[in-house]
């Protein structure tokens, strides 16, 4: 939870094929920074296969904006993986 | 100063090197495989490309735009490596459109690259659109050291190289060349399929009158913004007709929406040429490269090449695969970083909406 507590706070759970996807997932949206971050505080993290994601936010309005662009990407990301990680799974080790 | 014999610090590969460019800066995405070969030359592979279309009358806005990225990439990236026949484990790097652009379809791009680049343990490249253009424009036409004009919706500059860095001379003060194009084309209803500039060109192949408008380069720079509003106000004139046509026999005197496209054609390219041979004189080139979408319009080129003639000069210009945005003019740039060393750390590789041509380092060139 938040320190303020006028803040409002969301927890995302995403559960991924694997823990490598999870971790994919999380190093690909963690690049990009906040558009406000003075107003929304984000925390990703990985247990196991679930991508969990904690928005602090300093209203409603951002709330609602910040979880729709943070599923968007997260939706990006999925179809990605599902698209290309079959492939990629099938030759482990890439030649140099 | 003593003649200096500049050695060409990219050195030919020791083996084949493959990379796949990811560009979707504007209402393009396209994907695109190149090929870097031991001997120096290039071969392209595949250069698929999907343009979104907004209907007459409306200009397309980045959520949208980001949208029809999202929705579009998977199947153009499949595409593109299905026609080049290769596998995703076989690219050497990953690269994509690092900037200019529009915020939210460079962010979605940026992405699946780095999703992609996770996925497959592959380098990912950020490349500066601009200079993927004038790369481009370098490997196909063969251009040594070119004068380049850069006009497309966004951009509108012209730039030359030296010592590793493209240098803007002049550029466009407010609105791009394309820009002006795109929203007269809203004005007077044209279609945006397959571009508002190409249906401009048609047009403009049907006008008789040319109306006089301002006439805007302020030293080596040009304004458009203006023009725009003076031809807008054109198609509130009494004489002008929507549909072409006189309303009967007597009515001679009348502005049509072919004449208005002839007469902004005419005027903003013989802008765009002026500066042209102004950058020309100034560094002693006789070479003119035309790159970006606006390039592909015949009717630039030729006014190009008339001045370029008169110069005892040579006018480069490409077809639309290659002018318009895509894929493969980013894997071109990138995979010419990448043999220097160049590689865009995975914290570093967010986009961004300001990225100016002269902030690149040109490594691969004398």
């Amino acid at each position: 939870m938040s320190s303020n507590p006028d803040w409002h706070t969301i927890t995302i759970h995403v559960p991924f094929a694997s823990a490598k996807h999870a971790e994919i997932a999380l190093q690909a949206i963690q690049v990009d920074r906040e558009l406000q971050p003075h107003a929304v505080k984000r925390t990703l993290s990985v247990e196991d296969d679930v991508l969990i994601a904690t928005f602090d936010t300093l209203t409603v309005r951002l709330a609602r904006l910040t979880v729709n662009a943070y599923l968007e990407n997260v939706d990006l990301v999925v179809r990605t993986l599902q698209e290309f990680g079959p492939i990629a799974a099938q030759r482990p080790a890439p030649p140099s | 100063m003593p003649a200096r014999v500049l050695n060409n610090p990219l050195k030919n590969p020791e083996r084949p090197y493959l990379a796949i460019g990811l560009e979707g800066s504007a209402n393009k995405f396209g994907a695109g495989v190149i090929k870097h070969l031991e001997d120096g030359s290039t071969s392209v592979l595949s250069n698929v490309r999907h343009t979104y279309i907004t209907p007459p009358g409306e200009g397309f806005q980045p959520r949208d735009t980001a949208l029809h990225h999202r929705e579009w990439a998977l199947k153009v990236i499949n595409e593109c490596l299905v026609k080049a026949n290769i596998s995703m484990h076989d690219v050497d790097c990953i690269c994509f459109t690092e900037g200019p652009g529009m915020g939210a379809p460079l962010q979605s791009v940026a992405l699946i690259a780095r999703t992609l680049s996770l996925l497959f343990n592959k380098p990912l490249i950020g490349v500066n659109h601009c200079v993927g253009h004038i790369e481009m424009g370098r490997e196909v036409t063969g251009a040594h050291n070119p004068v380049v004009l850069y006009v497309s919706g966004g951009n509108t500059q012209v730039i030359a190289y030296s010592r590793q860095c493209y240098r803007i001379f002049g550029e466009t003060l407010d609105i791009a060349v394309g820009n002006c194009l795109d929203r007269f084309a809203r004005v007077i209803d044209l279609s945006n399929d397959p571009a508002p500039g190409y249906n401009i060109e048609q047009e403009a192949k049907k006008g008789k009158r040319l109306l006089s408008l301002p006439y805007a380069t302020k030293g080596m720079d040009v304004s458009f913004s203006g023009i725009l509003t003076a031809i807008e106000a054109y198609t509130y004139d009494k004489r002008f007709r929507a549909d072409g046509l006189p309303r009967n026999s007597e009515d001679q005197d009348i502005i049509t929406p072919a004449d208005l496209c002839f007469s902004l054609q005419e005027t903003i390219y013989a802008m765009l040429v002026e500066i042209t041979e102004r950058a020309m004189a100034h560094i002693g080139s006789k070479e003119i490269l035309i790159v970006g979408g606006v390039g592909c319009n015949e009717r630039l080129q030729d006014m190009m090449r008339i001045m370029a003639e008169e110069r005892e000069g040579k006018v480069f210009a490409m077809d639309e695969s290659f002018c318009i945005d895509n894929g493969i003019m980013i894997a071109q740039a990138g995979l010419l970083s990448f043999r220097m060393g160049f590689e865009t750390p995975l914290s570093k590789s967010s986009t961004t909406q300001r990225f100016r041509t002269d902030e690149v380092h040109v490594s691969w060139r004398a």
